[in-house]
């Protein structure tokens, strides 16, 4: 019998070939390279073809849609034995370009979380106690129709709130609330992009303003922090111009992944990005450094604007942001200097603080001015387009008259419908004013973890007469929820398609769903079903949803499956380039904000400092984790080090005698928590750093219950009154040895 | 035969970020227990003092040395290096888990993995190469940090990542195993601990030489010593006789 022969038949080696080869190899390598033993002279001289090398192999590939954050790259997943093996990125979709970032290499984890929810769930014991008894479909599905039916008879479907987050299937959960016709619709929101959106709607008219990298010399990121609030094609695009020799600015008052390979680092006082642009723009404005053709061909408001930022000098802006004068006037100049190939970024998460809302008009403003869209090219914020895809038939939406919880539009009169104001429906249920809600249904959402003061947010959770919650795993929310409906995960199940650019992309299952779980799209039509809106859902399974939205195409469902997208040729846009405003132009000056009573260009707020002894609480995404739903990845949990301790600056530590790794107590005005320190260079004095995700209070998540501490249990609730964007970083706390 | 190729690692820490993507695609691909990784990413935390910083993040894996000493370390075999293409290999079949290996590499790049008792290590995902793919940490990886391929192929993207470019082998005076993987930027080894150590024989080595090899000599010897006196004193003793029972 061979070496090779015992192998494949997976013998052992003798201990007489064990002793023999040790002592070869302890006596020195010449002699196993020379070929003195007969055991290892074939592997020692390298013929590895004939080594055992089995290797991970797949047994077929399938291209699907990622869902680990709402980027939606184009995945590859390979299976073997009906088990997924793998994922990776798609190089033929555009959002991954290959890639996929460390959540969605993590992805099927989520598949094969121990802690899933296989079946639906019925609360038996204490609301919040987490005891549960497995329920089939049919009666999970016909006792949530029959609460929503009694409350809606009851109380008026307004009683009934909804939450959902950005899935593919969100229209239909829309199309559920709309029929059901309750006006309270609550997503994150608010508690995310307000600011942005809200600023270039007025500005500009367009409400997710799109990237574009190529070429850009001089790129202004305000608290974006690309590469570790990952977009795969982006945080790509950054990086291919950074090694391109692009100048990068960073603005942030930490020490973030972007600023350590940032150009150069500025650590400004939070809240106070709005100086630092204001000064921008006077520079910019008084020394004539805008271009001056699109000012005049598409903008309106401009001597209002030079006349309001006259006083806004770099000498001024340098006494608030505490970046030198000489700083802002080198930017402003070298800002103006690489135009059109330069940019300030819109960012994304912009709830930062009451004056985030103008931080992010002086940022539309400034791209403005020197002139967005350059003569020769693409516009570089443009409205992303896609191909507009078919619909089942439907019967129109009942008409809906009540006010809507979260204050929109009769306390926050420029909201669009579509934000709203998340934090505000809690407090609404919470006060019972204008009227007592008494149902929630979320779906995929987690607001205990999600909206500022967890507490409060329990509490107005154990006031409601019924929740419903559709959920993958037993996220913090569905653990006080009354019914809990298994969502399949994105890799076993079929969701509405997606378009990007001209091509249409299709989530499509990989393997079959575990236990009971279901998609989104059974569960919203046998809950229309039961709740007599069954005409809302006109569609026999999820392949015939698709199947209505590729008719307008010349293309197969399994022509669709087998590629994974399809093109469609988008027709060319000519002619003069309009904008969506009232006045059909950048509007530098906005009416509509003068009308609404709030000033018509961008002008200085200054926001709240904390008092003596207090930090800014910051916060801030780690790469490793999507906000509040990945913290039970047993793969993502294997590369989070490093991500839960309280950043201090070690002069701030000193003076409280704090030491590193030291148990500390962190305390603002609505909650407390005590946290392990990490001292560092990498933050300003004045601010203390915590990572959201962290600390679920649900047991039903074995790996995320109690891991690290929530910030939402120290954030204090502020909602700018323009966007309705809470205010996140308006926390201010104390720090003590625990 | 097709000629023969020399894969090496190219890495820019200047363009990694610290997302770990590349660790989290390694362990799916290759289902390593928790607690365990076949790569890294080192980082120190930010140098210098507020506002004057600098960070930087060096991803790193087994470098398939072109003088592996894990290969002279093993004692079945089982760790090889591969002629056709030089990567350093591991017969999972013919590995003992003895973990000699894992004591011979100075970039501690070898573990031995607690589910299957081997010898575990990166494989540059040989079987992704043979599919026609790169490996899983360098086709996930953002920034473009990780890069892997050929240098005999001019067209390679390593070939053209160095190019006119110095680059950097992690090796000291005291340990140089040829590795295969280039870096781009120097590493610091103040920063991070990608520099080869050469590291003490475990205790089980050091007993196999000092004790264990010298006693089995021994014993061979006597045995012989035996034999042969044994075989002396029957020369001298003459043929011995025999009596029926």
């Amino acid at each position: 019998m061979t070496d090779q022969e015992r192998k494949r038949r997976h013998l052992p080696l003798t201990r007489r070939q064990f002793i023999k080869g040790a002592t070869l190899a302890g006596t020195g390598a010449a002699m196993a390279k020379a070929g003195v033993f007969d055991l290892g002279t074939a592997h020692a001289q390298g013929v590895g073809t004939t080594h055992f090398l089995p290797g991970p192999t797949a047994d077929y590939q399938v291209p699907t849609l990622c869902e680990m954050c709402v980027w939606r790259c184009g995945v590859i997943a390979k299976v073997r034995n009906g088990v997924i093996e793998k994922l990776d990125g798609n190089p033929d979709h555009p959002h991954s370009l290959g890639n996929l970032c460390t959540r969605g290499q993590s992805g099927l984890m989520m598949t094969y979380d121990p802690d899933r929810v296989l079946y639906p769930l019925m609360r038996v014991g204490e609301r919040g106690s987490g005891r549960f008894r497995r329920a089939t479909w049919d009666e999970a599905l016909d006792f949530t129709a029959e609460q929503m039916l009694r409350i809606r008879d009851t109380y008026g479907p307004e009683a009934m709130i909804f939450s959902s987050t950005h899935n593919l299937s969100q229209p239909l959960f829309e199309n559920l609330l709309n029929a059901y016709g309750s006006p309270n619709y609550g997503t994150q929101r608010s508690l995310c992009f307000n600011a942005m959106i809200t600023a270039h709607l007025l500005t500009l008219g367009i409400q997710e303003p799109a990237r574009r990298y190529d070429g850009m010399n001089y790129i202004i990121l305000v608290g974006r922090n690309l590469f570790e609030g990952i977009s795969t094609s982006e945080s790509r695009q950054l990086m291919e111009r950074i090694a391109a020799g692009a100048h990068v600015v960073a603005l942030d008052p930490r020490f973030t992944k972007t600023a350590a390979h940032a150009s150069e680092w500025l650590p400004i006082k939070p809240g106070t990005d709005l100086a630092f642009l204001l000064a921008l723009i006077n520079v910019i404005i008084s020394e004539r450094l805008y271009d001056s053709w699109f000012v005049e061909r598409y903008t309106v408001g401009f001597e209002e604007l030079a006349a309001e930022t006259a006083q806004y000098t770099p000498r001024w802006a340098a006494a608030i942001c505490e970046i030198p004068e000489a700083t802002i006037y080198r930017i402003a100049h070298e800002f103006a200097a690489a135009k059109p190939y330069a940019f300030v970024h819109p960012g994304w998460r912009t709830s930062n603080f009451i004056n985030s809302f103008q931080t992010e008009r002086a940022i539309a403003v400034l791209n403005a001015l020197i002139g967005i869209c350059p003569e020769q090219g693409d516009c570089i914020f443009a409205d992303e387009t896609a191909v507009t895809v078919g619909v089942p038939p439907q019967p129109p939406y009942p008409r809906i008259t009540a006010l809507r919880l979260d204050g929109v539009p009769w306390k926050y009169p420029l909201v669009p419908l579509k934000l709203g104001v998340f934090q505000e429906i809690r407090d609404a249920v919470l006060s019972g004013e204008p009227y007592q809600a008494r149902g929630w249904f979320f779906s995929r959402q987690n607001p205990i973890m999600s909206i500022p003061d967890r507490a409060r947010t329990i509490e107005a959770f154990k006031k409601l007469e019924f929740i419903v919650s559709i959920d993958i795993i037993l996220n913090d929310s569905s653990w006080y929820a009354d019914v809990i409906l298994p969502e399949a995960t994105y890799l076993e199940r079929y969701d509405p398609v997606h378009p990007v650019g001209n091509r249409v992309y299709i989530r499509q299952p990989v393997v079959e769903p575990l236990g009971e779980a279901r998609s989104a799209l059974w569960i919203y039509r046998e809950l229309g079903k039961r709740l007599g809106l069954g005409d809302y859902f006109q569609y026999v399974d999820e392949e015939d949803y698709i199947r209505q939205q590729i008719a307008p195409f010349n293309v197969s469902l399994e022509q669709f499956k087998q590629v994974g997208y399809f093109e469609v040729e988008l027709p060319e846009e000519g002619g003069e380039r309009r904008w969506n405003t009232p006045s059909g132009k950048v509007e530098l000056a906005s009416e509509t904000l003068r009308n609404a009573g709030f000033p018509a260009v961008p002008v200085w707020e200054a926001p709240p400092e904390p008092p003596a002894g207090r930090f800014y609480l910051l916060t801030g995404k780690v790469g490793q984790h999507t906000q509040f739903a990945t913290q039970n990845n047993a793969y993502l949990t294997q590369v989070d080090y490093h991500t839960q301790d309280l950043w201090l600056h070690p002069a701030a530590a000193a003076e409280r005698g704090i030491a590193d790794g030291d148990l500390v107590r962190v305390t603002s005005d609505v909650g407390q928590v005590e946290v392990r320190v990490w001292l560092t260079e990498g933050i300003r004095r004045d601010c203390v750093y915590l990572a959201p995700g962290f600390g679920h209070r649900s047991r039903g998540l074995k790996i995320a219950y109690d891991r690290g501490v929530s910030s939402s249990d120290l954030h204090v609730t502020y909602t700018d009154p323009i966007s309705g964007s809470q205010a996140l970083t308006q926390t201010f706390v104390t720090v003590e040895r625990a | 035969m097709a000629e023969k190729k020399r894969y090496a690692f190219v890495i820019d820490p200047a363009r990694c970020i610290d997302c770990r993507a590349c660790l989290v695609a390694c362990r799916a691909e290759w289902n390593t227990p928790p607690g365990q990784t076949r790569i890294w990413v080192h980082s120190d935390g930010p140098r210098g003092t507020f506002p004057n910083l600098t960070q930087t993040y060096v991803p790193a894996q087994c470098h398939h040395c072109a003088d592996p000493w894990c290969v002279e370390a093993c004692p079945t075999g089982a760790t090889f290096k591969r002629e056709e293409d030089g990567l350093v290999l591991i017969d999972e079949e013919a590995c003992i888990g003895c973990g000699l290996c894992v004591n011979a590499c100075p970039y501690q790049a070898r573990f031995r993995n607690v589910q299957t008792g081997k010898a575990d290590k990166c494989s540059a995902c040989f079987h992704r190469l043979a599919a026609g793919e790169q490996p899983a940490c360098v086709a996930t990886c953002i920034g473009g940090a990780r890069m892997f391929g050929d240098l005999n192929d001019p067209e390679s993207t390593v070939s053209k990542a160095i190019a006119g470019r110095a680059v950097y082998r992690p090796i000291t005076d005291e340990v140089n195993t040829q590795p295969m993987t280039l870096y781009l930027t120097p590493p610091d080894a103040s920063a991070v601990q990608v520099n080869p150590t050469r590291r003490d024989p475990v205790p089980a080595e050091t007993f196999w030489h000092t004790i264990g090899l010298p006693v089995v000599k021994l014993a061979i010897a006597a045995t012989f010593a035996g034999q042969a006196a044994a075989f002396i004193i029957q020369l001298l003793k003459g043929e011995n006789e025999y009596e029926d029972a």
